[in-house]
């Protein structure tokens, strides 16, 4: 029974002391309760200065995002050998032309005509000499 | 070509996307900061003496709170921000202690005396004058007794009893576990009901 009254009393200093509080709360003058906006808007003011260095550096990361891209696509991937595209190209173009099939046939006549150059400028010299 | 176009795209799309999120973040946390601001000055001003000190820690826990904790969830604002305001007051009233006793040392009063009560006491319009001059007394009484208790009690009484939080968001704001929460709490309303008297209720 003691115990009961004694949270009953408890609750009772609670809500008063709470009651009295919120009134004093609320009953605030201006000119505090003008500090206290301004107050608020100093804490709201921090907000936009981190949201202005994001957003200033924000559209030169997305042009240099950009310009990378672009670098990327015009020139290939980097590591790729430039050359060997191009050059299966033109090895199928001349295998391709009649007139190369033509040449494949002469093979053997070709590479002896070549050595037999070959000997002809080795051996001048030393027809020269004397 | 295309492709730079399309990125440049995405990264402004981007841009608006989080413009609109920040601009409602910083709706909210006004709502936030304009619901609690008043309490926690009332707050601050029981446990300093001050309002005019009062006031500017409660503008340092607002600022501290926009500058690093505005993008944690709103639920978690609360706590966050009687933690960051308790912890200016403890600064405060440590930094007090020294001015006085460096004061005394001097042959200095305290000039925590030099506060009056009545005259910062709140403006309760449309009462009875005799009503009032009880209301106010009895505030300046819970007030004093307030003033007179441990820190950790006093810390522990005016956030549960006067901000509404509960033992969680309590022991997240005096940076102690619950159980000390609800030790210091019924310390603090036994203690206050004891100094205070049947009288006073």
């Amino acid at each position: 029974m003691n115990e009961r009254n004694d949270v009953t009393a408890e609750d009772e200093f609670a809500e008063k002391a709470k009651q009295l509080f919120d009134e004093s709360v609320d009953g605030l003058d201006g000119e505090t309760l003008s500090r206290l906006n301004r107050s608020r808007h100093a804490a709201l003011a921090e907000l936009d200065k981190g949201r202005a260095a994001w957003i200033r550096w924000a559209p030169a990361t997305g042009v240099a995002a950009a310009a990378v891209m672009a670098v990327i696509v015009w020139t290939g991937v980097p590591g790729v050998d430039d050359l060997s595209a191009p050059a299966v190209v033109t090895d199928m173009e001349i295998l391709l032309t009649e007139d190369s099939l033509e040449m494949l046939e002469d093979l053997e006549f070709y590479s002896w005509i070549e050595f037999s150059e070959d000997t002809d400028e080795a051996l001048e010299p030393a027809n020269n000499v004397g | 070509m295309n492709a730079c176009v399309a990125s440049f795209a995405v990264s402004c799309n981007a841009e608006d996307r989080t413009g609109v999120n920040t601009l409602q973040s910083e709706a909210k946390l006004n709502r936030f900061l304009a619901d609690v601001e008043k309490r926690a000055l009332r707050i601050a001003e029981i446990n300093i003496r001050d309002r005019d000190e009062a006031l500017d820690l409660v503008q340092d826990a607002m600022i501290k709170l926009a500058r690093n904790y505005a993008d944690r969830p709103a639920s978690e604002w609360t706590p966050l921000f009687y933690r960051i305001l308790q912890n200016r007051i403890r600064d405060w009233q440590r930094r007090q202690a020294v001015r006085n006793r460096v004061m005394v040392w001097f042959g200095k009063g305290n000039e925590d005396q030099d506060y009056d009560p009545v005259a910062a006491a709140p403006d309760l319009a449309g009462r009875a004058p005799d009503e009032e001059l009880q209301t106010r007394e009895a505030m300046q009484n819970l007030e004093a007794a307030i003033a007179e208790l441990p820190a950790r009690q006093r810390e522990a009484f005016m956030l549960r009893m006067f901000e509404g939080l509960d033992v969680a968001g309590t022991a997240v704001a005096m940076g102690c576990g619950e159980g000390s929460v609800k030790t210091h709490y019924s310390r603090a309303v036994h203690s206050l009901r004891e100094t205070l008297g049947e009288h006073w209720q």
